[in-house]
Order: C-alpha cells, then sequence, then structure tokens
C-alpha cells in the first residue's frame, strides 16, 4: 500500500500529467505533419479531462478523508548555481483543489460543448492544442507552490488565450485585439517577474512558503511587515489586475470576445479572469502587510466593479455585456479579499465562474429563444430592472453614458499617454536611424524618405 | 569516444566544410551545389555533435596543437553548423547559386576554427577574414559596400589595434578600450548598429544571418576581454549593451519590413548575451553562455521561417496582414514557438537562460533588471506583431502549392525538437556552463584564457 504522501503526490502528478501528455501528443502530431480527426481530438481531450478530473477529486477525498489539510509536492530543484534555484513544487491545499476542480469541471463542459459547436470549423484543430496549453497552464498555475511554477503556467494561459482572440484571423479586428491584449498581458508578466525575483531576494527561494509560512492557506506564520513586503505586494496586485481586467487595464476585456464562444466562456467568463483574484487570493498574507494596502486593494476592486456596472449598461452585443458583468463580479470578489474575507471569495469565486460559463455557453442560442419568445407572445418582452440612473440630472445622464459607451475612455487614455508616444518615439529614432545609414551610405535623402513618422495607427 | 576528440578528427571536422567550399566554386549546377553543401554541412554537424558529446564524457580541455576542443567551445560546435545547415535547408532553391554555398561553408568552417583556435592572433586572424563574406555577397548582388566598409573596416583597426597593443603593453588601458569597442562594433551595439540592419537589408539574408548569429563578438569577449581587468570600458560597454538591448526591442516593434524586425530583434538579443557576459559575476557569466546557444538556436528558426516566406512571398512588410497561415502552418508553428523560446517562454530552451539574467542582474541594481525585464517584453511584443502581420489576416490565392518542401519541412522539424527539448535539458546544461563561468572567471583573476604572447 502507497503512504498518503505518495499517493497524494502521484496524485498530483497525474492532474498535470494528463494535460502534459495531450499537449506532447499534439506536438508530435506536428512533428509528424499528421493532422488528427476531430473523433480523435475529441476522445483524447475528453479523456485527458477526465484523467485529471478523477485524479483530482481522488486527492480531494484522500485529504478530507486523511484530515491533511495541505501536501506539497517537491518536483526537484530545476537549476542550481551558486546564488540562485530554480524549483518546481506543487502543493494541494484547499485552494489549489477548488481552483483544480473547478478548472477540469469547466473544461470538461466547454471541450464537450466545443466538440460541437466548433464541428467541421477550420481551425477546430488549432482550437484544441490552445485549449490543451490552456489546460495545462491553468493547472500548473493553480497547484503552483513556487512562483516560478506560477509563472509557467501563468504566460501559458496568457499566450494560449491571445491566440484563442485571434482565433479567426482572416478577419483583421481579431488579431490586432489580440495583439493588444498580449501587450497588456507583457506588462502584468513583468510585474510579476519582477515579484519573483524579489521573493528570491527576501527569501532567498521563490516559495510561497517561505513567503507566508507553512501554515495551511489561508493562515500564515510569518509577521510580514516592512518595505520588501509592501513592494511585493504592490507588484503582485499589478499583475493581478493586468490579468483579471482590473481598472486600469479593462479594456482589453471586451477586446477579447473576439474569440469563439467556447473560449470566451473558459477565459473570460470563468477561469483566466480569475487567475489573477487566484494570485491574491494565494499571496493574500502580503496584502496584510500594511493596512493601505488593503485599502488599495478594495479600492481598486470596487471601482472596476462599478466601471464594469455603467460599462456592461450599454453594451449591444450580448458576449461584451457578460464580459463586464463578469468583471464587475470579479471587482467585488477582489473587494472581499481586501476586506480580508478569504474564504467568501474563494465560494464567489467558484459560484462565479461556473454561473458564468453557463450563461456564456447560453449566449449565442438566446438570442433565437428569445425570438420564439417574442412570437409566442407576440410582443416584445417588458424590460426588468431598476433604472436608478433615470433620477440623475440629464446633463450627467449624458456624462455617464458617454463614459460608459467609451468604456471609461481606458483605451484612449492608454493610446494617447503610452502608445502614441511610445511609437513614435521609436519611429522618429527609426528614422534617424535610416537618415544616418543613408547618409554613410552615401544615398541621397529624398523628401519621402525623411518626412516625419507616421502617426501609429490602432 | 577519445576517437572523435583526436587531433585529426577535430581538424577535419572543422576543414571538411572549407575544403567543400573550394570544390563548390567550381560546380556549374545550383542544384547540385545545394545538394552538396546540405550533405557537408549535415556531415559536419553529426561530426561537431560527436565531438560535443565526447568532450562532455571527458569533461577537460582537450588540445590538437593549434586547436583546443574546451568547455566554452564544445556546446557551441554543434550549433554554429546547425545555423549554417538551417540557413541553407531555408533557401530557395531558385535563390542558390554556387558561389551562395561556397560562402556558407566557408562561414562555417571559419565559425569553427575561431571556435577551436587556442592562440589570440590566430582568433583576431580568424574575425579579421570573416568579414569579407558578406562583403563578397553585397558585392556579387551589386549592392553598396560603403556603410559596410566603413563600420567592418573600422572593426578590423580597432580589432588589430587593440590585439597588437596588447601584445605590445598588456598593463596599458588603451588595448582594452579598442578591443572592447571593436567587439561592440560588431556585435552591433548602439550607436554603432548601422551596419547590421544596412546588411539585413541589402545582402542575402543566408550570408547576413550566418555572419551575425554565431555572435562571435561573445566568444571575442569571453576569450580576449574577460582575463583582462575589468575597467570603466567595460562598465561603460555595459550600459550600451542594455541601451541596445531596449532600442532594439522597441524598434523591433515599429518596423515595417521583416528583415530590419529581425535585424533589430538579433540586435537586442545580442546585447543582452554581451551584458551578461560583461556582469563577469559567475550566475551572470553562467547566463551568457546559456543564452549564447539558446538565442542563437531561436533566432535561427526565427530566421528560417522568414527566409522560407520570402521563398514564396517575395519581401514581406509587415504593414499589413498576409494570412500566409492556412498555407504555410508549419512555418506560422515554427515562427511562434522560436520567437517565444528568444524571449524566454516556459518549456523552451531560452526560459531558463532568460531567467538567470534577469535574476542574476539583480547585483547590479533593480534599474538594470528593470531594463533587461523592459527590453524582453519589447521583444515579444515585436514577435507577436510580426506573428499576426504575417500568418492572419486573408489567405492569398495562389495557382501553385505553396506547402512546406522536405527539406524546410527537416528544418522545422529539427528546431522544434531543439527549442522544447532543450528546455528539458536546461539543467544539465546550465551546470555545465555554471561550471565554465567559474574556471573563466577563475582564470581572469589569474592567468589568461588565451595568451597574448602565441
Amino acid at each position: 500500500m502507497p503512504s498518503q504522501e505518495s499517493l497524494l503526490s502521484a496524485l498530483a502528478l497525474i492532474i498535470v500529467g494528463g494535460p502534459l501528455v495531450l499537449v506532447g501528443v499534439f506536438f508530435i502530431a506536428f512533428l509528424l505533419g499528421r493532422k488528427l480527426g476531430e473523433t480523435v481530438i475529441s476522445r483524447l481531450i475528453q479523456g485527458t479531462v477526465a484523467v485529471s478530473l478523477l485524479a483530482a477529486i481522488a486527492a480531494a477525498v484522500t485529504m478530507v478523508v486523511t484530515r491533511r489539510a495541505q501536501h506539497a509536492v517537491e518536483l526537484g530543484d530545476w537549476v542550481i548555481t551558486s546564488s540562485y534555484h530554480l524549483k518546481f513544487e506543487f502543493v494541494l491545499d484547499v485552494l489549489s483543489i477548488s481552483y483544480v476542480l473547478l478548472t477540469l469541471v469547466l473544461c470538461a463542459t466547454i471541450a464537450a460543448f466545443s466538440t460541437r459547436y466548433l464541428h467541421r470549423e477550420r481551425g477546430y484543430h488549432r482550437f484544441f492544442v490552445l485549449f490543451a496549453v490552456f489546460l495545462l497552464g491553468m493547472l500548473t498555475a493553480a497547484l503552483s507552490d513556487t512562483v516560478e511554477t506560477l509563472f509557467a503556467g501563468w504566460e501559458m494561459v496568457g499566450l494560449s488565450s491571445v491566440l484563442l482572440i485571434a482565433f479567426f484571423h482572416e478577419r483583421p479586428a481579431p488579431p490586432r485585439n489580440g495583439l493588444r491584449v498580449w501587450i497588456v498581458y507583457r506588462v502584468c508578466d513583468a510585474a510579476l517577474m519582477f515579484a519573483a525575483i524579489l521573493m528570491h531576494e527576501i527569501n532567498g527561494a521563490g516559495d510561497f512558503d517561505h513567503l507566508v509560512g507553512t501554515q495551511a492557506w489561508p493562515r500564515h506564520d510569518p509577521l510580514l511587515i516592512g518595505p520588501h513586503f509592501t513592494l511585493l505586494a504592490l507588484l503582485f496586485i499589478i499583475a493581478a489586475a493586468g490579468k483579471s481586467a482590473l481598472i486600469p487595464f479593462s479594456g482589453w476585456l471586451p477586446r477579447a470576445m473576439e474569440g469563439p464562444t467556447p473560449s470566451s466562456a473558459i477565459f473570460y467568463g470563468a477561469l483566466s479572469v480569475h487567475l489573477g483574484v487566484f494570485l491574491l487570493l494565494r499571496v493574500s498574507p502580503v496584502l496584510d502587510s500594511a493596512p493601505w494596502l488593503s485599502v488599495l486593494v478594495v479600492t481598486l476592486g470596487l471601482g472596476s466593479a462599478a466601471f464594469a456596472y455603467l460599462a456592461g449598461r450599454v453594451q449591444a452585443d450580448i458576449k461584451s455585456a457578460l464580459a463586464f458583468a463578469s468583471l464587475t463580479q470579479v471587482g467585488i470578489i477582489i473587494a472581499e479579499i481586501g476586506l480580508g474575507f478569504r474564504y467568501l471569495a474563494l465560494i464567489h469565486l467558484l459560484g462565479h465562474a461556473c454561473l458564468r460559463t453557463l450563461q456564456f455557453l447560453r449566449a449565442p442560442s438566446l438570442l433565437h429563444d428569445h425570438h420564439q419568445l417574442e412570437n409566442a407572445i407576440g410582443a416584445r418582452p417588458r424590460e426588468e430592472g431598476i433604472m436608478w440612473e433615470q433620477r440623475l440630472p440629464p446633463a450627467v445622464q449624458r456624462w455617464l453614458f458617454r463614459f460608459s459607451l467609451e468604456r471609461g475612455f481606458l483605451d484612449a487614455l492608454l493610446d494617447r499617454f503610452i502608445a502614441r508616444p511610445f511609437v513614435g518615439f521609436f519611429r522618429r529614432l527609426d528614422a534617424m536611424d535610416g537618415a544616418l545609414s543613408r547618409l554613410i551610405e552615401g544615398e541621397a535623402v529624398s523628401p519621402e524618405k525623411s518626412a516625419p513618422p507616421r502617426q501609429p495607427s490602432a | 569516444m577519445n576517437f572523435f576528440l583526436s587531433p585529426l578528427w577535430i581538424q577535419l571536422t572543422a576543414a571538411l566544410p572549407v575544403a567543400a567550399a573550394a570544390v563548390l566554386l567550381f560546380v556549374r549546377t545550383p542544384s547540385i551545389a545545394a545538394r552538396w553543401s546540405v550533405t557537408v554541412l549535415a556531415v559536419t554537424l553529426l561530426s561537431a555533435a560527436l565531438i560535443f558529446a565526447a568532450h562532455t564524457v571527458v569533461a577537460a580541455p582537450v588540445e590538437s596543437g593549434r586547436f583546443a576542443v574546451d568547455d566554452v567551445a564544445s556546446p557551441m560546435l554543434p550549433v554554429v553548423v546547425m545555423l549554417h545547415l538551417l540557413a541553407m535547408l531555408g533557401t530557395a532553391k531558385s535563390r542558390v547559386s554556387s558561389h551562395f554555398c561556397a560562402r556558407l561553408l566557408l562561414s562555417a568552417g571559419l565559425a569553427m576554427f575561431a571556435l577551436l583556435v587556442q592562440s589570440g592572433a590566430l582568433l583576431v586572424g580568424v574575425l579579421s577574414v570573416s568579414v569579407l563574406l558578406p562583403w563578397w555577397d553585397l558585392k556579387s548582388r551589386g549592392q553598396r559596400t560603403r556603410g559596410y566598409v566603413i563600420y567592418l573596416g573600422l572593426f578590423l583597426v580597432l580589432l588589430l589595434a587593440g590585439w597588437f597593443n596588447l601584445s605590445a603593453s598588456p598593463r596599458s588601458p588603451w588595448p582594452v578600450v579598442s578591443l572592447t569597442l571593436a567587439f561592440l562594433l560588431r556585435g552591433g551595439i548602439v550607436p554603432l548598429h548601422g551596419w547590421m540592419p544596412s546588411l539585413f537589408k541589402n545582402a542575402a539574408f543566408g550570408s547576413a544571418l550566418v555572419f551575425v548569429l554565431p555572435l562571435v563578438e561573445v566568444l571575442g569577449v569571453v576569450r580576449l576581454l574577460l582575463p583582462q581587468a575589468p575597467g570603466p570600458m567595460q562598465e561603460a560597454a555595459g550600459i550600451a549593451c542594455l541601451v541596445t538591448a531596449v532600442y532594439g526591442g522597441g524598434l523591433a516593434i515599429v518596423q515595417n519590413d521583416s528583415r530590419r524586425f529581425f535585424a533589430h530583434i538579433g540586435l537586442s538579443q545580442t546585447s543582452m548575451v554581451l551584458y551578461a557576459v560583461l556582469m563577469r559575476t559567475p550566475n551572470g557569466l553562467t547566463a551568457a553562455l546559456c543564452l549564447w546557444i539558446s538565442a542563437s538556436l531561436a533566432l535561427a528558426g526565427l530566421a528560417f521561417s522568414l527566409r522560407a516566406l520570402e521563398a514564396r512571398f517575395g519581401s514581406l512588410s509587415l504593414r499589413e496582414h498576409h494570412g500566409f497561415y492556412e498555407q504555410v502552418p508549419g512555418l506560422a508553428i515554427c515562427f511562434l514557438i522560436t520567437g517565444l523560446a528568444s524571449v524566454g517562454f516556459p518549456g523552451t530552451i531560452g526560459f531558463v537562460p532568460m531567467e538567470l539574467l534577469i535574476t542574476s542582474s539583480v547585483s547590479k541594481g533593480l534599474g538594470i533588471t528593470a531594463a533587461l525585464a523592459f527590453a524582453a517584453m519589447f521583444n515579444a511584443i515585436a514577435i507577436m506583431r510580426a506573428y499576426f502581420a504575417l500568418f492572419t489576416g486573408r489567405s492569398p490565392t495562389t495557382s501553385i502549392s505553396l506547402r512546406t518542401t522536405t527539406a524546410e519541412r527537416s528544418g522545422i522539424i529539427a528546431i522544434s525538437l531543439i527549442v522544447f527539448l532543450g528546455g528539458w535539458f536546461s539543467p544539465a546544461v546550465v551546470e555545465s556552463r555554471h561550471r565554465t563561468a567559474n574556471r573563466l572567471l577563475g582564470e581572469s583573476n589569474g592567468s589568461p584564457a588565451v595568451s597574448p604572447q602565441h
């Protein structure tokens, strides 16, 4: 009989190993130049999710039966040099098991839905390859016990979501929006990378238990007070804000709706958008290092919720409306974390992810149902809801409408104050570079070539 | 295994492409020249891989007259041959000529000799001769060579002046200044970078590629500068490298031409490797030696995809979306994974080196770390922008099949395997590079690795 420790370790490895093998199968198929058929892909995906899900349920049951609050799975030091080591480690605890179960249940649902929804779609194979990368990334991030492991999963989730936003790539808008999301992700990834470096500087390791102690989540041993921890918390907040589309990064969320409905559901309704929340839950003791950090988190959460509520009210398409509805709830969950209600935030996250997935998956057929309903009753259904904004003065109403319609001017502000100056600056450098090269080559500098650089397009 | 480390085997391996190049000059049929070049490079790659494997087992410098397989050279031998093989495989049949093949083989031979030579004088000689190959290419294409001659002529002057002064007056700071400037120029460090984008624009992509990607300036710094005492010049050079890393990344984002995009990505990556060497810390140098391998291979894969696209569609603008994915999905995947590997995406060959570089830079200050992180971020944005520009959009209608050829397919498989398997073997690579870094730094405090007396 294997010991409880080795059983739990094996189960954790099976959870991540399934998607890893799946990605490997797709890679080998690519190397061999074989394109897998729809049936094969469908069975591979469903089999993988089933194996990982069974392993996750078994791990959860084992932990409940044996009353273990957490179990670390050390994969050993990946790289060791004189003053640096890169370690991959998983942990099974309430937070990770909950998120893993959520991921696998929703991925199983989405996989079953997608095999039919994308039947005979040109990008069927591509969708499921990216789906497999996403699943691997999510499970790696959810089970991570070191910041490097989290970072690896975080990056895989980011890449797969960007490529899925650009899924319908024959149209110009999806790739353009995908690039925009990629840029935001790179900014938040840089913040996470800095946080990882700072963790190494503080503790000499990237292990979360070195940072918050060995007690099971959400308890923690040490009192984390000091400027280092404050900076670390700020970096984690920036990383989470980018990934979860909190203000000022919220502009990318409606753009991400360009992807196919199943990917919108799983990324921006359910799992990916909650990854920032998960990060803040995992490092929540660090947020207690200074009172103003909690205030910042609450303000960020409530501000994002208020913004998303307003923007969501004026959306004309159902997926964007759902995206902003998601963001409203994510903002509230973030505020709950800031207020110290960690279990409440976790339960809220789980419930919200399930509800939103259902709504996203219903979205394509909802309009059809509405038309049927209208035909049946012979009139348009009565609009419901509280229109509190009608009580405001007309000028304020107009301003609010414009503010909401322009999505808080967030994209415009980022364009005006960051993107355009950046692109303009480097275009000028490029023009100077070209002029210098032509001068050295002895070419005549034509007026056309020395003209000022073009203004960047979106 | 010792047979593969025998002087005869080592010298034959390096001489084989040079001899083949001499023969190819007399071959009139381009297709035959191309076939022979691929065969010779494949054989050389196999031999270089065997030397690397044998050296890994022996784990001690193996001398063979004027040549030595040490721990710096041994992993780079198969890497540089692989770069040349990829350059050959990615060249369209319609663009191959006997002279192009000869230049490519000569370049492979020279790069191997540069890695193997023991004496500083010979290294300087090989580096000097190698600058003639792109010039030959530019001349044969009827392109302007003035800029190239000015920049690389200055490189030769600085290199030779530095080397002779180092031999004559080892205590003077000027030889180090001169050599540092020479290697900065060869690496395209701002403001001495003007030749690199021009070379990529005007020369054959393959010729420019094999001249830039082996990153011989890193070898020069490791062999000639690292043994010298650190001074303010090397500090200043480090700052210039950092500026170039950010500058190259930023400029790569705004490029509208695929070759200039690649040149600036290359500039940024080269400068990161050079900065890591100039840090002169064990972890920094370990990162540099790892990055040297990963960046060379990843950029070779990226260039391979671009060349294969150019062979089909001509020069590529990044201003509009071309939609090549539907026709050449293999190249799209190759472009993406090699591009991501070059910026240190997890699971690829570049992840650990990039992590190590950024982490080890903390000792120099958080501003330095931030600059490196920004450079990596800019590169990643530039690569994704180029990917979207090239592979998304409405697919062009063509009357002939544009599917990848067998040669291209083998190139894609080889580079994809290396980029992914390299990620899994990172611990072993880092461990071996860390030992090398410690040895080099130990020697720099004691006796020099390459004696100036030779």
